[in-house]
């Protein structure tokens, strides 16, 4: 598999960027120089999000009856703990009758689901990634840096 | 006038007969995903993302497709006395 850095370069430790990959996916990378990356993982993330809450509705985030599916999603930052909230504050304290008709059944509240949590999952992958991303490497930076590296 | 289904508050209940057809933009988010990080050439970026999307989408259909025909086929062979 290939790999993206040199075990001989000096590893980089970007803890802000982590944290503003959580806060807006794709933001971290934007951070330490790598717009072009880091505009494209916000629109994956957010396209994956905005689907998932078009197909199951905004019950598809429910950190108390989905416990284990929020921990997944939550990877997406804020955007999904306010869907959440949402969920909560406009879903949870209606009567049954009235829930029935906004919650999602089977597949509808599924993919809804699934979309998300797979946002939340790619997001932290992409915080792994920002971790230790060079600044400044964004696309063909990366294998022209990585081409200096390996000649010396 | 107003919509008999609201979007984002209630859930989109009438994609449920074709609920598998939601597997090609889940793919696709992901593979933009996946392909910004790994990419290292943004002259090939929007080509790999098309053929991960590929790979990914012809990888599912063909496992359903298998495990479609060892249910049909291969377990009721199993059986027969």
């Amino acid at each position: 598999m290939k790999s993206n850095y040199n075990n001989h370069t000096p590893t980089t430790f970007n803890g802000a960027a982590i944290v503003l990959g959580w806060l807006v996916p794709g933001l971290g990378h934007v951070s330490i120089g790598q717009k072009r990356r880091g505009l494209l993982i916000m629109s994956g993330v957010l396209f994956l999000v905005f689907c998932g809450v078009l197909v199951g509705g905004i019950d598809a985030v429910d950190h108390k009856n989905d416990g284990l599916w929020f921990i997944a999603q939550v990877w997406c930052g804020p955007v999904v703990i306010g869907v959440d909230l949402l969920n909560q504050s406009l879903i949870a304290p209606l009567p049954a009758i009235e829930k029935a008709m906004l919650v999602g059944l089977s597949h509808a509240n599924e993919m809804g689901t699934l979309f998300i949590a797979m946002a939340g999952l790619m997001n932290f992958v992409v915080l792994l990634d920002v971790l230790q991303a060079k600044k400044g490497d964004d696309f063909e930076l990366r294998s022209e840096s990585k081409e200096r590296r390996t000649s010396q | 006038m107003t919509l008999a289904w609201t979007p984002f508050l209630e859930p989109m209940n009438a994609l449920q007969p074709v609920w598998y057809l939601l597997l090609l933009p889940l793919v696709f988010g992901i593979a933009v995903i996946y392909r910004a990080i790994r990419e290292e050439n943004y002259s090939v970026y929007w080509r790999s993302v098309a053929i991960m999307t590929g790979q990914v989408v012809f990888g599912i259909v063909a496992i359903a497709l298998a495990l479609g025909l060892f249910v049909q086929f291969v377990i009721p062979l199993l059986n027969q006395p």
